[in-house]
């Protein structure tokens, strides 16, 4: 009984002290980066993380072997992840000591991690810039925003996509209507071909006109934020402490896109996911269908081909337009010894310096000067209309709970459009969920 | 002089017998220790964590806060929690209870003379060998609305129905897989139970001319009670464990009507990192499991007195 | 009397029922496998497509090359045959231990390992992976078998397996004078046999299946496990049908000739699972 007992102390010592000493390394003490920039002579590996997307994938790999060539001291370990879970798996990584010196995320990700002290900010030295408003005169108005915190620079972005309306010509066609001119410019116009373009056979929907994603909330966010603002409405206030899902211009724009919905698709019949979320229109199956110009190689590898218009994002009023911007960034990791982390910067600018090849084999537009200019920009496909939505538009949401706050926007759009609930109900439910969550 | 002699010789023996006694416990300890350690430190310890955690405000990167009770108080009031365990409760009940019923009635069918037996038992036992993860990517495929279940649906006159694009059905579906993949598990459980009751019993109820249903209700059922709890049990915990196929299938959506407790859990720990929100989660899920166990355990011991 | 009752039920009811479950039982194989051969034109074809025409024979090629499925295959195999290895030796050692010898605590210890059988993984990942953690485990083999190297139901049925055996058997090795261990290793464990295949077999699908674990301390690619492979092959951009069915259907094969060659086994461990005493 005594050893027994013994034994029970022992188990309850042990467990008692593990979970005392449970509380998990904090992330190391900031240290001053050195001013200047000399590049390290000894051999350096870095780790670089990107997600998975064919022809990115392919471009990355063949930068990495180009900076080989140039710096033989220096080994580039790369690491992919399929882009729906690279901020759990990046998180999870830098919280047990083994995340990347350069990680890849979602632009709308890097405030968390700001917050948590994970992100070097831009070496200028690597840049040669002298500060950080230089580094950023390099880029289009606001190209930077998504990365800038406190008047630093911590992040570049390799694209920022415009969300513009792709138009299938020979849809339109079929239905007697011209991809130029009849192309709409307000959502009223939009709706207004819904009715030509939308084909319903007994039952099935066999064609829709256009529709908004239902696939994941991130993507409904993604159109539900640009409408808002549309409107004059904002989701989220500039500090992200306060959010306005339900006030008066978030449920207009609600309202709209469930009229649109009905009159131009059926989100019931689709086949488009997560991870192929432009597929309804690659097969032909929706006349109309925003995205961004990444999607180009994709349309172009369809049956769709070349036969394809690109038009602004429709507005609420043509005058004011308002568009969004959304992309994935690189980002340094601060907890990295000095030396690897002005490898890590090297290789960002290298990986950044020329936008025209990103433009021509990864189909991503960097938000920089110039790039209009190039002779790749010139024959890719409508180049000009996705940067003119670049320069009418706010980034994506920048938020610690963005995903939280995409949720409860998703319950709220999939709630009306599926349930056939009130807006104004839904979009109640919405708010008081985000005002709990930023409440803390 | 003989008679101490051998009191002496023993308690010598005696001596040497606890001696090997004492060494054979020694022995059972030591083999018993590795798994002592593993279940220790990853059951019992994490158990006692997550109560620990669950008190705490803790994103994996910033060293954790105390802060009492206020995750627990924060989801009992939060409705997004209560619709998750709601979801969890509908689909233990609607997965579990036909699995019981069509279990039974499986292999009261599997333990019959029938010919072709072992195409049959294999055929329906199928599912059991069928992966989740692939489970949940064959059956979205299935499902879609242009596949092949509505396809069949449509033999019989149905509508195609939006399995999984629709916040009405997609619980549904993800129920009707976990039927699927269960029954026949626990088919081959009662199986084992039916094959264990003695074939006199009824062959002597056929003497007294009792009809198969009484057979079945005044000999099957008793005879199969301690089976059947055990069915329960183990169904309910692996319904409300329930993860990949919702995960995989829905996310969780359309507007969280298959946002099952793990999968809450599993999001608010990994993909919002609240850690201790998610472990104060955990604590009620476990909760679930005892309440749930216990309720089982109780009404069939009622049933006995 | 009652035999022809049966004898017509079995003709009307009985067959087309089975024949009915089967077919429920079975579609979902056919039709994964079905779809692998299709090509992607007429993955949605209505009406719909029920063989394969023409055959598509590039799906598994193509879709075993569109990620390292070779390495997410070896890595499944090895994480499952360790984690089987440990269940059968750990498992029957405790279960020797709990069953062969009297020793203070015996009892409490068994309930002890008895009661994790009723704590779901789902309820302790949160602190297991901060455990696990804390070892420096995340991305590693270790992390991905050590947890579960053994466990409450590999114990409890080698338990009540071994009580089965005599133990005049184990008496008469000790008075030859073997060691306790040889005792365990020479005599216990060749007797154990039908147990431990049952016990293997069961351990060994559990393992293969094993999803949430893996998806939370496997970020490299390294090391992802073939579960984790088909999920993130699904949603990877561009995908197509054709190869994900392909993919699943490689993924499902080892559980289906598990079952074809150790179909004893494999529903023994079941029906064991359901024994109670």
């Amino acid at each position: 009984m005594r050893l027994f007992k013994r034994f029970l102390a022992v188990v309850l010592l042990v467990s008692v002290t593990w979970i005392c000493s449970s509380t998990v390394d904090a992330a190391t003490a900031p240290k001053q980066t050195k001013p200047g920039f000399a590049f390290p002579t000894e051999n350096i590996t870095i780790e670089v993380w990107w997600h998975e997307y064919g022809p990115f994938t392919a471009y990355v790999k063949e930068l990495i072997e180009a900076y080989k060539k140039l710096h033989p001291n220096v080994t580039v370990n790369a690491t992919i992840a399929s882009s729906t879970d690279m901020n759990q798996k990046l998180t999870v990584a830098l919280a047990s000591g083994t995340g990347p010196d350069i990680m890849d995320a979602d632009a709308s990700y890097y405030v968390a991690y700001y917050a948590k002290g994970i992100l070097e900010p831009a070496n200028l030295g690597v840049f040669g810039v002298k500060s950080y408003p230089e580094l950023a005169a390099r880029y289009v108005s606001g190209g930077l925003a998504s990365g800038t915190f406190d008047g630093k620079i911590y992040t570049l972005p390799y694209q920022g996509n415009s969300m513009s309306l792709f138009i299938n010509n020979k849809l339109f066609a079929a239905a007697g209507l011209d991809p130029k001119k009849d192309a709409p410019k307000t959502w009223k116009d939009l709706m207004a071909l819904g009715p030509k373009l939308k084909k319903v056979e007994g039952k099935r929907t066999v064609q829709k006109a256009f529709e908004f994603p239902y696939h994941s909330p991130r993507w409904q966010l993604q159109d539900l934020q640009p409408l808002t603002e549309q409107f004059g409405g904002k989701l989220l206030s500039d500090d992200g402490k306060t959010a306005y899902l339900n006030s008066p211009e978030t449920l207009k724009a609600l309202t709209l896109w469930r009229d649109v919905t009905k009159a131009c698709g059926d989100p019931k019949n689709t086949k488009s996911t997560a991870s192929n979320p432009n597929q309804d229109f690659l097969d032909g199956f929706t006349a109309m269908w925003i995205t961004g110009p990444w999607a180009t190689p994709q349309v172009q590898a369809s049956p769709i081909k070349n036969d394809f218009t690109v038009v602004g994002l429709p507005q609420v009023n043509p005058a004011k337009p308002h568009t969004m911007v959304y992309g994935w960034a690189w980002g340094v990791n601060k907890n990295k010894p000095e030396n690897s982390k002005i490898v890590a910067w090297d290789f960002v600018r290298f990986m950044l310096s020329k936008p025209d090849e990103w433009l021509a084999k990864a189909g991503f537009v960097q938000p920089i000067k110039g790039v209009s200019e190039t002779p790749v920009a010139k024959k890719f496909p409508f180049f000009n209309v996705h940067m003119k939505d670049v320069q009418t538009a706010t980034w994506y949401m920048r938020s610690e709970n963005v995903n939280e706050i995409a949720q409860a926007v998703g319950r709220a759009v999939d709630s009306v459009v599926y349930d056939d609930a009130d807006p104004k109900t839904a979009l109640d439910a919405a708010q008081a969920q985000v005002e709990k969550i930023l409440k803390k | 002089m003989s008679a101490s002699g051998s009191t002496q010789s023993r308690s010598l023996r005696k001596l040497f017998r606890l001696n090997i006694a004492a060494k054979q416990a020694l022995f059972a300890y030591a083999i018993i220790l590795p798994t002592l350690a593993v279940i220790v430190i990853f059951r019992f310890l994490p158990m006692l964590q997550a109560f620990y955690i669950s008190l705490h405000e803790y994103d994996l990167i910033r060293p954790p806060t105390f802060i009492g009770f206020r995750n627990f108080i924060d989801l009992v009031q939060d409705p997004l929690f209560l619709q998750s365990a709601w979801v969890s409760f509908i689909y233990v009940v609607f997965s579990c209870v036909p699995v019981w019923v069509l279990a039974l009635a499986l292999a009261v069918l599997f333990n019959r003379e029938i010919r072709a037996k072992n195409f049959f038992r294999s055929a329906t036992f199928m599912p059991v060998v069928m992966p989740a993860v692939v489970n949940a990517v064959v059956w979205t495929f299935m499902y879609h609305q242009d596949g092949v279940v509505n396809t069949i649906l449509a033999w019989f006159g149905i509508d195609p129905i939006p399995w999984l694009r629709s916040s009405k059905w997609a619980l549904w579906a993800v129920i009707l897989i976990g039927i699927w993949r269960a029954t026949p598990y626990y088919m081959v459980i009662f199986l084992a139970g039916l094959q264990a009751i003695p074939q006199r019993y009824y062959e002597a109820a056929q003497i007294d001319g009792a009809s198969s249903w009484n057979q079945f209700r005044h000999i099957t059922l008793p005879l199969l009670k301690p089976t059947t709890l055990l069915v329960m049990v183990m169904s309910v915990i692996v319904a409300l464990k329930v993860f990949a196929v919702p995960l995989i299938m829905t996310g969780g959506g359309p507007a969280d009507a298959t946002r099952v407790l793990p999968l809450f859990i599993y999001q608010t720990a990994f993909e919002f990192f609240k850690m201790g929100r998610a472990a104060a989660m955990s604590v009620f899920l476990f909760a679930a499991v005892m309440i749930f166990t216990i309720f089982q355990i109780r009404l069939f011991s009622r049933g006995e007195d | 009397m009652m035999r022809g009752h049966s004898r017509y039920g079995r003709i009307f009811v009985t067959y087309p029922l089975l024949v009915l479950i089967s077919f429920i039982g079975l579609l979902p194989f056919y039709w994964m496998v079905a779809c692998s051969f299709k090509t992607n034109e007429n993955m949605f074809l209505m009406p719909l497509q029920w063989f394969p025409n023409p055959i598509n024979w590039n799906a598994y090629g193509d879709a075993w090359k569109a990620q390292d499925f070779t390495r997410y295959f070896l890595n499944t195999t090895f994480i499952a045959v360790a984690i089987t290895f440990g269940n059968l030796l750990l498992g029957s050692l405790a279960g020797y231990s709990l069953s062969k010898f009297r020793y203070f605590g015996r009892g409490v210890l068994f309930l002890l390992i008895l009661s994790t059988m009723m704590l779901p993984l789902e309820v302790t990942m949160v602190p297991l992976f901060l455990i696990v953690k804390k070892f420096g485990w995340p991305n590693t083999y270790e992390g991905l078998i050590v947890p579960f190297v053994v466990d409450g139901f590999g114990v409890f049925l080698m338990r009540q397996y071994l009580k089965s055996i005599p133990n005049e058997l184990i008496e008469a090795a000790r008075i030859d004078g073997a060691s306790e261990l040889r005792i365990y290793w020479q005599i216990v464990m060749p007797l154990c046999k039908p147990a431990l295949a049952a016990l293997g077999v069961f351990t060994f699908r559990e393992a293969w299946d094993m999803y949430i674990w893996p998806l939370i301390i496997v970020t490299k690619d390294s090391l992802r496990t073939l579960p984790l492979g088909i999920s993130l092959f699904m949603s990877s951009f561009g995908t197509s049908w054709d190869q994900l069915m392909a993919v699943a259907a490689i993924g499902t094969l080892p559980m289906v000739l598990l079952f074809f060659f150790l179909q004893r086994s494999f529903i023994q461990g079941i029906s064991i699972s359901g024994l109670k005493n």
